[in-house]
């Protein structure tokens, strides 16, 4: 076992470097040098890290007392959890950007993570190096170099004192969100109250979006915010009756093949022309490797290989075979193993419907172009509809359609807009893209070349539908239930 | 609406005079701890205001 001399002095070496390196660096250089100013946040990552260095140093001084050791543990864990969240703000955006100064390529609340799993790293190696019962009951009589390290703590904590006086103020003053650089003249001093201004307090945040369910949509056609809408009367209505595992989520149609697809959360089914039988059918593992949650949408790639699109915007791909191998497939599927090859299986990337689930999907085989329109959410209210190419399934548009000039469609008001929309089944045909909406049981025709909506037709009778596909001139509309509801295409 | 009148130059005041007490007055190692557990309180209370609008962390869980 070591003597406590031996963890005294990686005791003091690893506060000095705490002192001398981040703390000492980021108020002497970056701050009075560079003119660097820390924001309310980078303020108690900052002075978590002084409180753990003033931690080793009782330790030097008064020996490893337990409540010392319980200290240190809780500021790094509570050091951690702060350069997590400090980060999250900035580490999903583009390679290079973030906030303030950059040390080494990394910026400055990133390395708070590192220092503080370094603090617990050091404080697990030197409680391994510790005798049993070794706790002093008087106070050490300091050496040098750890007499030494207390003086430049002290004027590392005295000139970060400067800096807060100057840069956040006296009490009740705070720090800010968004300060300016650091000065010595007062003139350039800015005092704020922000911080103390009352808000909500949130767990998540602009994180916490809830799931997308047609029956959040309002379906009173009255409600809509477009005015004067034709209306588009069902040609004739049915009842699906097929043998499916869950309720119907989505709708397409290949007409190479004279065939349709019907999604369920998890299900794939290939039907007939006229939904009189499933051809082949396959249940996905949704929780198997990328989450796929909810399938909401589906469409034909090609007259062989359908895509399932989830509402969290992942999606799989899956193509027919006949004589597909069951046993390979186990991974894939939960039921039916032998009748489909996985292709791939990963997520879609937005950007304007970042924060936005989606419920439907189209596929364009002219630009070789899938599409996805987003949902409204309490956080969020846009419509936004996203093109991916489909050799890559990246990202390739986004669009925020307006009202085509001409159309003869206005809104209500000034303010209408169509965000409060809820998209919840497309297909495309004839070089638009066709998409029902859940609110006001409105069929929206959306050119995507002019980005505009360009025909709306409110179709009485549809409650909550959640699928749409378009067999020649006909669109088939499907709600959850199976109830179908087949309206002409307007010309 | 909020009296608390805890600031940053505060808390390193504390810190310091902390250190001070630990550095030229070791019999007053009580004070010197309690000034300690105070501004760690301080920290964490300063850094939960700024990050109020969202508690953990803002990814995508």
């Amino acid at each position: 076992m070591a003597s406590r001399n031996t963890i005294y002095t990686p005791l003091t070496l690893a506060v000095l470097g705490l002192v001398v390196g981040p703390i000492g660096i980021a108020v002497f250089v970056l701050g009075f040098g560079l003119g660097d100013s820390p924001c309310v946040l980078c303020w108690a990552q900052r002075t978590g890290m002084v409180l753990i260095a003033l931690t080793g140093l009782f330790v030097l001084r008064f020996g490893p007392r337990p409540r010392y050791i319980g200290l240190a543990v809780l500021l790094a864990g509570f050091g951690l959890y702060m350069g997590l969240r400090h980060s999250s703000l900035h580490l999903w955006r583009d390679v290079g950007q973030g906030f303030s100064a950059e040390i080494l390529g990394a910026h400055t609340y990133t390395w708070s993570m590192f220092i503080y799993w370094a603090s617990v790293v050091m404080m697990g190696v030197l409680l391994l190096m510790l005798k049993d019962g070794e706790a002093a009951r008087e106070a050490r009589r300091l050496r040098p170099l750890e007499r030494l390290t207390l003086w430049l703590f002290l004027a590392a904590a005295a000139g970060n004192a400067v800096q807060a006086f100057a840069s956040t103020g006296p009490p009740p003053y705070m720090g800010q969100g968004d300060p300016v650089r650091f000065s010595f003249n007062p003139a350039n001093w800015v005092w704020s109250l922000e911080e103390w201004t009352p808000s909500p307090v949130s767990l998540r945040g602009r994180w916490a979006i809830e799931k997308p369910d047609v029956a959040l949509a309002t379906i009173d056609p009255s409600a809509s915010p477009l005015a004067n809408v034709p209306v588009l009367p069902a040609a004739r209505r049915a009842a699906l009756s097929l043998p499916l595992d869950g309720p119907i989520t989505d709708l397409a149609y290949d007409a190479t093949s004279d065939r349709f697809l019907v999604t369920t959360e998890k299900g794939i089914y290939i039907t007939d022309g006229s939904f009189g039988r499933v051809l082949r059918h396959t249940v996905v593992d949704t929780g198997f490797s990328v989450d796929l949650a909810r399938f909401a949408a589906g469409a034909f790639l090609a007259g062989d290989t359908v895509m399932a699109v989830s509402e969290n915007k992942s999606f799989v791909i899956l193509r027919e075979n006949d004589a597909a191998d069951a046993a390979a497939n186990y991974r894939y599927f939960l039921a039916s193993f032998d009748r489909f090859d996985e292709v791939s299986r990963s997520r879609l990337t937005t950007v304007r419907a970042k924060m936005m689930y989606v419920m439907s999907a189209a596929f364009d085989p002219a630009t070789e172009s899938v599409y996805t329109v987003t949902v409204p959410n309490a956080r969020m209210k846009r419509l936004v509809v996203s093109r991916f190419d489909r050799r890559d399934m990246t990202l390739s548009e986004e669009f925020t359609p307006a009202l085509a000039p001409g159309s003869g469609l206005a809104f209500k008001s000034e303010k209408g807009s169509l965000d409060s929309f809820y998209v919840s089944g497309a297909a495309f045909a004839g070089g638009k893209l066709y998409v029902v909406s859940a609110a006001f049981g409105t069929l929206l025709t959306i050119d995507p070349q002019a980005r505009t909506v360009v025909a709306a037709h409110a179709i009485p009778g549809l409650e909550r539908p959640v699928g749409l596909a378009i067999k020649g001139s006909e669109a088939f509309i499907v709600d959850a239930a199976g109830g179908l509801t087949i309206v002409p295409l307007a010309p | 609406m909020w009296h608390d009148p805890a600031v940053e130059f505060l808390n390193f005041v504390l810190i310091f005079t902390a250190g001070w007490l630990v550095l030229r007055r070791p019999e007053r190692e009580r004070l010197a701890f309690g000034l300690l557990v105070t501004s760690s309180l301080l920290m964490a209370a300063l850094f939960l205001i700024g990050a109020r609008g969202s508690i953990l962390p803002g990814l995508n869980y």
